[in-house]
């Protein structure tokens, strides 16, 4: 059973001649993280978007192929600080302005926005105004604004970009707990060294196809090291000259140095 | 131009309101330096880079962009100084082609126009613009449009170059441009202070490194003793950047945490391996 | 003035133009112009912060604001017209002019959407006139940013009028290109928390609607008709 599936999707924005997608299949399962891979402009943020539901709705455009979703999609855009409603006096009311709009009652509101608070541990930040928080505490909010809209499909634009360190494996931890129950995870990262703990598929897109699918030790293969997409370690071995196949994490590499 | 002395902060302290965003910070960077301002989100570090810009003056202390106190100058006198790209810099571009953009900044100088198409090229050169350069800023990639902001300021040539997170949002192979454009206009005399979460990038670039703490100077030390010390990196929010954590791993002589490096000294300590 | 209804302040807003027009001149447009300069005084709702945001403002702030928006007004008046026609034109634009400053400095848009949605109108609708509202401070904010960086490039704001024009002409461009890329964005994003579902929004929080205050609007609006009535009679 899959919460997602494209298949042999072709999307073209409008008035473009070139499509931004061609010929993608992709599945997502429940409990499952999949992650996108590949340069910028390579057409992962368009596969996520049509992931989500707002290709070619609401970006208008032409798209061929199927896509198949089973369940609510949720999506936390690139830039976290324009999907902010504009319209909540406090981190309360930013968060429960999605289910809100779902017109959920009262109590599936309360419930579902208390729950997302204490997922993304901003409870104390309740009860103050959203233009005064810091864009790391804003982006908490806002991916609380949308887990609290209770999708059995998370999509993530590049969740960690504005992130210290410590915020980004928080995320990555959410990421976890998110697919540990059962939810779907789709999300596009730059940040590649993280997906080895992380990923349970990893999909390559070049130039809006898929170039290459499968577990994360394709982070570690030469095509993907040659295109300087391969986690740090396994490129530093391949420029070492040591043979293949090339350990992907540090603790990968202190095993294979033993 | 270089300055000897490009920038200095003598125990400076600034508040937003009630909130105290930096206390006691002092620090020399001089030319040529290339320095990386580190720490968890909320340490300060935009703070700093607003009071180097002069758009804030310090409550406490002296911040000196070489010899002139920025206390006395307004913004765009510390242009000829100072070039700055803050985060999200992307969203100021306003001329209609990059390159009207990128030259803005000379043409406000007001340089001669030989000197101000010397300058725009150069820069547009540096970062590989050149393809865009008829272009309408809003028309390209958001990585693009950060590229041209970068531009813009590399056109000043200023003696001190100051960016917040210029790799944010930009993959491996536009991180590499930046990069390598930046140590450039360093290797001409030029200081450097990058603000920046992106701690590999540091280790390839830069040089030093200067760790805020909830608004206090925390360390301020060589980028290569300081990335391979997690004890120290860990209470600072922070974490050894890959290349750094491996060296120490494996305990590779030298402790490398520059990539090239690290491929170097690896392939060496293998091959005495092997032969062993 | 912050516990009224949005839908009083609306016909407040809407009333005292409608009257400034329909009175006599120009003794009605005095008085409008009086009552809309008494309200721009009063200090709108203390929830949120002072300056940033609409909501509250030091009530001279917003007088200064509606005087100055107005005053170009009187200079293009006073050119074609003689002075009593001026006059009277005038405090009617005035009073235009100083209730819409009002309205945008006291009218929160979040309880504006509230309102509109409790009563059945769709959110789209209503999220249109909270972001007209809420428009001016976030093209201030980020008119701020653009001129900030600017500076740092070398322009300066001040000095010449050739300069300042020169300033004013670097600030626009971005200002309105940003602007409108963001509606894109911001379509795209709204859809994302939910907005265009096509269902009915639970409201929140909805401000409270007191029977007086009904018929208080009700009232409103009867006298204008009267009086509109008995002016064309």
């Amino acid at each position: 059973m899959r919460i997602l599936g494209l298949d042999d999707v072709t999307f073209w924005y409008p008035a473009t001649a070139n499509p931004a997608l061609e010929n993608v299949s992709l599945d997502v399962g429940p409990g499952e993280i999949v992650a996108l891979v590949g340069r910028g402009g390579a057409g992962a943020s368009t596969l996520l978007l049509i992931a989500a539901g707002l290709a070619p709705r609401v970006t208008g455009g032409r798209l061929a192929g199927s896509v198949n979703r089973k369940a609510r999609a949720g999506i936390v855009l690139p830039t976290p600080w324009t999907q902010v409603s504009g319209m909540a006096f406090t981190v309360w009311d930013e968060v429960a302005f999605g289910p809100a709009n779902l017109g959920w009652p009262e109590h599936a509101i309360t419930h579902h926005v208390d729950r997302a608070l204490e997922r993304l541990e901003i409870t104390p930040l309740a009860s103050r105004d959203p233009a005064t928080l810091s864009g790391g505490e804003l982006q908490r909010v806002i991916i609380a604004g949308i887990l609290a809209m209770d999708p059995d499909l998370v999509v993530l634009d590049e969740p960690t970009a504005e992130l210290d360190s410590e915020g980004a494996r928080a995320v990555w931890r959410l990421v976890r707990s998110l697919a540990a129950e059962g939810k779907g995870v789709l999300l596009a990262t730059s940040d590649v060294d993280a997906l080895p703990d992380v990923a349970d598929r990893v999909v390559w897109l070049e130039q809006g196809r898929v170039r290459a699918l499968g577990e994360p030790s394709l982070l570690a293969e030469d095509a993907m090291c040659e295109a300087g997409l391969g986690t740090t370690v396994a490129g530093l071995w391949r420029a070492a000259g040591l043979g293949a196949p090339y350990p992907l994490t540090v603790v990968d590499a202190v095993q294979r140095w033993r | 131009m270089a300055l000897t002395r490009a920038l200095a902060f003598d125990g400076v302290a600034f508040s937003y309101g009630d909130v105290a965003a930096l206390s006691d910070v002092s620090f020399e960077i001089a030319a040529g330096e290339r320095v990386a301002l580190l720490g968890r989100n909320g340490a300060g570090k935009s703070t700093v880079v607003r009071l180097v810009t002069g758009l804030g003056h310090p409550d406490e202390g002296t911040v000196w962009v070489g010899d002139w106190d920025t206390a006395d100058r307004a913004p765009e006198e510390l242009a000829w100084r100072v070039g700055s790209v803050f985060q999200h810099a992307d969203q100021q571009l306003f001329a209609r082609t990059l390159r009207e953009d990128v030259s803005f900044g000379p043409r406000a100088l007001g340089l001669s126009p030989r000197e101000v198409r010397r300058r725009t090229e150069e820069a547009l050169d540096a970062l590989d613009l050149h393809p865009h350069a008829a272009q309408h800023p809003y028309d390209l990639s958001p990585a693009l449009r950060k590229l041209a902001a970068l531009a813009g300021a590399l056109a000043l040539e200023p003696a001190l170059l100051v960016l917040d997170e210029p790799t944010a949002g930009l993959d491996r192979a536009w991180r590499a441009r930046v990069a390598d454009a930046v140590r450039e206009h360093a290797g001409r005399g030029a200081a450097l202070l990058v603000v920046t979460q992106d701690l590999a990038f540091a280790a390839e670039t830069l040089e030093r490194g200067i760790v805020l703490d909830r608004g206090r100077l925390a360390c301020d030390e060589p980028l290569d003793r300081l990335l391979t010390s997690a004890e120290r990196l860990k209470p600072l929010g922070l974490a050894p950047p890959p290349v750094a954590a491996l060296s120490v791993a494996l305990d590779l002589p030298g402790r490398p945490v520059r990539e090239r490096d690290a491929a170097h000294t690896l392939a060496r300590v293998a091959g005495g391996r092997s032969a062993s | 003035m912050s516990a009224l209804h949005p839908f009083s302040l609306l016909a407040i807003a809407a009333a005292l133009p409608a009257f400034a027009w329909i009175l006599p001149a120009p003794g009605g447009g005095l008085a409008t112009v009086l009552v809309a300069i008494g309200l721009t005084l009063t200090p709108g709702p203390g929830s949120r912060g002072a300056g940033s945001t609409p909501g509250w403002r030091p009530g001279f702030v917003t007088l200064r604001t509606a005087l100055v928006t107005a005053a170009p007004f009187w200079l293009f008046l006073r050119l074609l017209h003689d002075g009593p026609t001026t006059i009277a034109i005038g405090l009617r634009i005035t009073t235009m002019v100083a209730s819409c400053v009002w309205l945008v400095a006291v009218l929160s848009p979040d309880r504006l959407v509230e309102a509109m949605v409790a009563r059945g109108w769709s959110l789209a609708i209503a999220y249109l006139f909270a972001a007209t509202l809420s428009a001016v401070p976030v093209l201030k904010a980020r008119a701020r940013r653009i001129v900030e960086a600017q500076r740092c490039r070398g322009l300066s704001p001040r000095g010449s009028v050739a300069n300042r024009l020169r300033a004013l002409r670097a600030l626009a461009l971005p200002l309105v290109l940003s602007a409108v890329h963001e509606v894109d964005e911001r379509t795209l994003a709204l859809e994302t928390r939910g907005l265009g579902m096509g269902v009915r929004r639970t409201p929140l929080a909805a401000p409270l609607d007191r029977a007086a205050e009904r018929v208080a609007r009700w009232t409103l609006l009867l006298l204008c008709l009267a009086a509109l009535i008995r002016r064309l009679a």
